[in-house]
């Protein structure tokens, strides 16, 4: 899929134990301006049954992140260097049959708008029906008959109705469950969902947040949910991974990152996120400055021109060398700063907030 | 689909009408007499009286119009030539042959032409727009985009002239163009207008490369295209179910537009290689103030662009459900 | 036996691109009018055509066989290619040159010309058995038809035949034919209010049928010529028996060599041999091919190629009237090997650009113009002296009598007398008169424009032009009140007399007429009266040729236009092809197919 060689014969692989590992994942883009390094480094993993919450803003490569997982991004422009290991098949090396064979079986993606990412030219049971007959074969009735059961699966009313409907006939809320109903069809171990919510209204959101909940209990299925919203994460997932300029700067279970965030990155996504406890009248803090360009991104730390605590661990380091994520597992973030000043520093930041207002 | 059917018919009917009526009146508007066309050389005022009589153009013009729609529909005596019968279009006034008879036997070449061409340039035109498309950026890419850079600067009449000239005359790899009816020998017919169709669709071919292209480029951006891929689609299925379906769109709107204006003549490729279609009796038809075969030629043209645009949105509502026929 | 100059103003100022060239039947192009310009082109003697010459032949020259051509050989199919179908087979509605030229295949009149060397012609008999004979001064002409001549269906060729076809151009459907029989006949300018055809069962009394063999016509005046006006073939004869009134035009019953077959309009004909016609009776005609194919709808440009080529089928092909194509014209005339199969001919017409004498009436600015003209770069723009001839008389050299000068200097100077011009401007009413000058408006017209206007400009005449649109170019200038002081125009004699020239362009003066330069003078009327009254045709044609002279150096009514010359290519297998120097078309009479 990339510039990975094909070899006729794959050797007999073994990967990290893991459901799904990531190692060191660079993915870069050829563009008229130059080499844009969307994805630097990244490792993760993931077990069945749990879901990771991918957090950043736009083009942290969260979501080009999940889009290597499937191979989605156009081989002609991009190089992808790492690993990516789905149990024993590594997926950079893969061959495209092997690709096609794994997309929307094993692992499946929901899209965040529904109304394009869904095809305007079929109905929406053609188009379950379709992702069914590719992988399990079958009859097109027993398809048809598959793709009503999960449209009522996933709560649509009146499912042998609407299994002849175009999406344009259906809602934004239904037509999201239209494409999860499509994701899930073929009882996938890994849905990426990619900000699934955020092109919905936000009393549907936690209705889809539910489902997604609801089906990953029944199935077991391990969950991968990108998006831009840490209360989203808190909600739905057991671990996160916060990312910044194609790289994660923080990682650990959901308790862990939003009680006791480390880095100042999600410290700054803490602050920009609306809280039911919180005064009306306080205003948000988003996060100052704006994304690195990923065409040439800042020497040293990524994050320092937008940081307000480089002189505190020294402007110097932080200009020159890039800190690594650390400790290896468990709770770890990738920043100058000292242990204590982590500590002392991000508590105070929550009171700020407040005696600001 | 049946209330669309009627709605449209009857816009086209009224539409047709409308240019009907302003061809014969412009045709008075301008000052050439096609009497003079009728009468000899030596043209005394009473000769050229005489065959404005026997012409009809004495009459006051909207009579003429009125006594030319009541032919069409329930036919008209001449004078000498006899009855002719509903649809009535008349005779030439050059040649005196009825006109619906010449429109007849000129058809079948035109729509020969036009239909073989079509074939020719929506294969190749879309076809390598596709690829293009598929190899952006790549050789392929840039060959399909020089060619049809090419294919969109060249003239007919320049390159079918060329064509007779080598293909024809010089090496005589082929032979004359000339229409032989395909009922009677489909190879004769498919042999006899393969350089016509090549050249025209040499020309045609490059505009479809060019749109096929661009928004094949566009549909496979997309995000049902992408949402194909990751449900595990094969490439071949994605590319023609999915990201060819919305490029239809753009297709099939000029190519409506084409096929009408090459049923209402393909008028320099007819010239060029020696054919005799609808598009040389149009020609004829002009420069003789030839008004009967005027009428016809115009209304014929009007009538296809109007039916293809009919067609056209039809296939817009097949194309792309969410098209409504209204 | 001439197209209308009308049709052929249209072409001779189209553009040079073969479809835009696609207009009326007859409008098939002239000559090298619109060839491409040729700095380079082979110095051609425009003395090299002569003149043809046509006298009035015998009894004994009125019979059949005609002469054959050398090497001729019978049977073979030829394939005639034009660009148009023929919008007239009824030989009533015949004037167009092309037309005429297929009626030779199939239609036959009282007279003649046939061919006895190159570039002599003689009047004969055709169906007659002499070119006629006249009596009572000229006023009634007496024909007897020969023995042996028949219809395609064998019935005998009959003086009723004759007086019939006369008369039924009388009919309300005949408008395009020639009118002169009519006119004589009648006395009438609008003869049709005096007789209206004979399908009512009314004849026509000033022609008498003494018996089936004998044809009397009895005109209202003298006229000379009356069997030249025959040979019109306006006048080749029409069953009686087989009249089918307008449907004639499209099925005509055959008294030639040739019977019309099959015809689909516009694409295709055959002709086949008429078993019924005798080459005994035909001293005009030699019939030597069995069959003649007929392919229409190809344009001046493919034919040239096909020609060129000469493959297959093409080597037994020629065309009546499609020139070589401008764009091909320089290869042609530099390709030794094909000079074999190329027929060259100057135009028989007389091309002019009219004074308005009702508007510029000093003669000596008229003459000015003419002197000043600039006739080598108009011709530089016709395609050069390959493509066209200089002209300096009213008549064309075709015309019988003919007798050439250069009043002007114009081929003595085609460069334009500056000097000479100025100093007769100098001694005008107006030394710095504004001259509208109307023309066609084309590309080439455009260019010779504007080396016209810079030319007169140096003689300190201020030219307006004013371009006009090609469909309706006759229309406005044959206006008597056209606002305009010069225009093109152009005309061709239907027999090679003067009397079909002078007659006509200095004819009376009205809306739509042909006397362009609207010359009243009643000198010229009455010698032209006096011209046509004479017996002797001989006489008459140098008078013509003295009055030609007297115009132009009393009068100069115009400034003389150049002559296209025009050529044409045949297939390798065609013999006896030669443009005829009268009809300016290929004459299929003498035609035959070589063997392999």
């Amino acid at each position: 899929m990339t510039t990975a060689t094909w070899t006729t014969e794959p050797p007999v692989r073994r990967g990290p134990g893991s459901f799904l590992a990531v190692r060191d994942l660079t993915v870069e883009f050829t563009t008229e301006d130059g080499v844009v390094r969307a994805v630097d480094g990244l490792s993760f993993d993931l077990e069945k049954g749990t879901t990771l919450g991918i957090v950043g803003e736009s083009g942290s490569g969260k979501s080009v992140t999940s889009l290597s997982i499937l191979g989605l991004h156009d081989p002609s422009t991009t190089t992808i260097t790492g690993e990516i290991w789905l149990e024993d098949q590594e997926l950079v090396s893969a061959d495209r049959a092997v690709m096609e064979r794994l997309r929307g079986n094993r692992v499946a993606m929901v899209f965040q708008d529904p109304l394009t990412a869904l095809s305007p030219y079929h109905t929406v049971g053609r188009q379950i029906a379709e992702t069914y007959r590719r992988h399990k074969g079958g009859s097109k009735r027993e398809a048809r008959e598959r793709a009503i059961e999960m449209l009522k699966r996933v709560g649509i009313p009146q499912p042998h109705l609407r299994v002849d409907d175009y999406p344009h006939h259906f809602s934004g809320g239904m037509r999201q469950r239209a494409m999860i109903a499509m994701a899930l069809v073929c009882d996938p171990d890994l849905l990426i969902a990619d900000e699934p919510t955020t092109a919905l209204d936000v009393t549907v959101q936690a209705q889809i947040l539910d489902l997604l909940k609801e089906l990953q209990q029944q199935t077991g299925m391990a969950v991968i949910l990108i998006t831009h919203d840490l209360g989203v994460v808190a909600n739905t997932a057991s671990e996160v991974l916060v990312m910044y300029a194609g790289r994660a700067v923080e990682r650990g279970t959901v308790r862990e990152v939003l009680r006791e965030p480390r880095h100042p990155y999600t410290w700054g996504l803490l602050g920009s996120m609306p809280s039911l406890r919180s005064p009306v009248d306080v205003p948000l803090r988003p996060v100052r400055g704006t994304p690195p360009s990923l065409l040439a991104p800042p020497p040293g730390c990524p994050f320092h021109p937008r940081c307000d605590y480089v002189d505190v661990a020294g402007r110097e380091l932080c200009t020159r060398e890039r800190p690594v994520l650390t400790p290896e597992t468990g709770h770890a973030d990738a920043c100058h700063l000292a242990p204590e000043d982590k500590r002392r520093l991000a508590p105070e930041r929550r009171t700020d907030r407040k005696e600001r207002a | 689909m049946l209330a669309f059917l009627t709605r449209r018919t009857i816009g086209a009917v009224i539409t047709l009408l409308i240019i009907a009526a302003a061809t014969f009146f412009l045709f008075f508007a301008v000052p050439a007499d096609p009497a003079r066309l009728a009468c000899g050389k030596v043209c005394p005022p009473e000769l050229l009286e005489q065959a404005r009589r026997n012409l009809g153009l004495d009459a006051p013009v909207w009579e003429q119009f009125v006594a030319w729609l009541a032919g069409l529909v329930v036919g008209r005596d001449y004078e000498g030539l006899g009855h002719c019968p509903a649809p009535c279009l008349g005779y030439s006034f050059v040649n005196r042959e009825p006109v619906l008879e010449t429109i007849l036997d000129r058809l079948p070449l035109t729509l020969s032409l036009t239909f073989g061409a079509a074939v020719f340039f929506l294969l190749f035109g879309v076809g390598a727009g596709v690829v293009a498309a598929l190899r952006r950026g790549r050789p392929l890419d840039k060959i399909a985009s020089v060619a049809s850079l090419i294919g969109a600067s060249v003239q007919i009449y320049f390159v079918g002239t060329l064509a007779m000239y080598f293909l024809v005359y010089q090496w005589q790899i082929l032979d004359r163009p000339q229409y032989i009816p395909l009922t009677e020998d489909p190879i004769g017919w498919a042999y006899g207008l393969l350089l016509p169709w090549l050249v025209l669709s040499l020309i045609f071919t490059a505009n479809y490369t060019r749109i096929t292209r661009s928004t094949m480029v566009e549909q496979l951006s997309e995000d049902f295209v992408r949402t194909a891929t990751a449900k595990g689609l094969p490439r071949r299925t994605v590319v023609t179910r999915f990201a060819l379906r919305g490029t239809l769109i753009p297709v099939v709107t000029i190519f409506g537009v084409d096929l009408g204006s090459l049923i209402g003549g393909a008028i320099i490729t007819e010239t060029t290689f020696g054919l005799q279609g609808i598009g040389r009796l149009a020609l004829r038809a002009v420069t003789d103030s030839d008004l009967p075969m005027l009428m016809a030629t115009v209304l014929l043209a009007a009538a296809a662009i109007v039916v293809f645009s009919i067609i056209v949105d039809i296939l817009y509502a097949v194309i792309d459900p969410r098209v409504r026929l209204s | 036996m001439t197209r209308r100059r009308r049709s052929f103003t249209a072409i001779a100022a189209i553009g040079v691109l073969a479809f835009a060239a696609a207009c009326a039947p007859g409008n098939a192009g002239g000559g090298g009018s619109t060839a491409a310009p040729s700095a380079s082109a082979p110095a051609t003697d425009p003395n090299a055509f002569t003149p043809p010459k046509v006298t009035i032949g015998t009894a004994e020259d009125s019979k059949g066989p005609a002469p054959e051509p050398e090497g001729v050989v019978r049977g073979g199919t030829v394939t005639m290619i034009d660009r148009d179908d023929y919008a007239h087979l009824d030989p009533g509605q015949i004037y167009v040159n092309t037309e005429s030229t297929v009626a030779q295949l199939y239609a036959r009149g009282l007279t003649g010309y046939k061919r006895v060397g190159p570039n002599e012609y003689k009047l004969v008999g055709d169906l007659a058995t002499d070119p006629g004979t006249p009596s009572d001064g000229g006023r009634t002409w007496t024909f007897t038809l020969k023995d042996g001549v028949r219809w395609e269906d064998g019935s005998p060729i009959t003086s009723e035949d004759v007086k019939w076809t006369i008369e039924r151009l009388f009919a309300p459907h005949i408008t395009y034919g020639p009118t002169y029989i009519q006119q004589w006949l009648t006395g009438e300018e609008d003869y049709k209010k005096v007789y209206g055809g004979p399908y009512d069962g009314k004849r026509l009394d000033a022609i008498e049928t003494p018996d089936e063999k004998t044809v009397v016509f009895h005109f209202k005046e003298p006229h000379a010529d009356a069997n030249f006006a025959l040979a019109m073939t306006g006048y080749s004869i029409v069953p009686k028996a087989k009249d089918t009134k307008e449907k004639y035009d499209k099925q005509p019953v055959s008294s030639g060599p040739y019977r019309i077959t099959e015809h689909t309009p516009d694409k295709s004909m055959v002709m086949e041999r008429n078993p019924h016609w005798d080459p005994a009776t035909d001293p005009i005609r030699g019939g030597y091919p069995d069959r003649w194919r007929f392919e229409f709808g190809q344009e001046r440009l493919q034919i040239t190629d096909r020609f060129i080529a000469d493959a297959g089928e093409d080597k037994t092909a020629m065309s009546f009237y499609a020139w070589v194509a401008p764009e091909r014209l320089q290869q042609v005339l530099n390709d030794k090997s094909l000079h074999s199969r190329m027929m060259r001919q100057p135009s028989p017409y007389g091309n002019y650009y009219y004074f308005n004498l009702d508007r510029v009436k000093d003669i000596k600015i008229r003459q000015a113009i003419n002197i000043a003209w600039p006739t080598r770069q108009l011709q530089q723009l016709e395609g050069g002296p390959a493509a066209s001839t200089i002209s300096t008389t009213i008549l064309n050299p075709v015309v019988a009598g003919w007798q050439d000068y250069d009043v002007f200097g114009m081929k003595a100077k085609p460069d334009g007398d500056i000097e000479r011009a100025k100093q007769l401007m100098a001694e005008s009413s107006d030394p710095n008169p504004t001259i509208v000058y109307a023309y066609n408006q084309t590309p080439t017209e455009e260019r010779k424009t504007v080396v016209i206007k810079n030319q007169l400009a140096k003689i300190g005449i201020n030219l307006v032009p004013k371009p006009l649109a090609r469909k309706t170019y006759y229309d406005q200038i044959s206006k008597v009140d056209n606002g305009f002081d010069m225009y093109w125009g152009g005309w061709g004699q239907d027999w090679p007399s003067g009397s079909t020239v002078f007659p006509v362009i200095f004819g009376p003066v009205r809306e739509g007429g042909n006397n362009l330069s609207h010359l009243r003078d009643p000198e010229i009327d009455a010698e032209m009266k006096r011209i046509l009254e004479m017996e002797d045709a001989n006489e008459a044609n140098a008078a013509w040729a003295a009055l030609d002279k007297k115009i132009m150096e009393t009068i100069t009514p115009l400034v003389p236009d150049l002559n296209d010359v025009g050529t044409m290519l045949h297939g390798s297998r065609i013999g006896g092809a030669e443009i005829d120097p009268q009809s300016w078309t290929v004459s299929p009479n003498l035609i035959f197919v070589k063997p392999q």
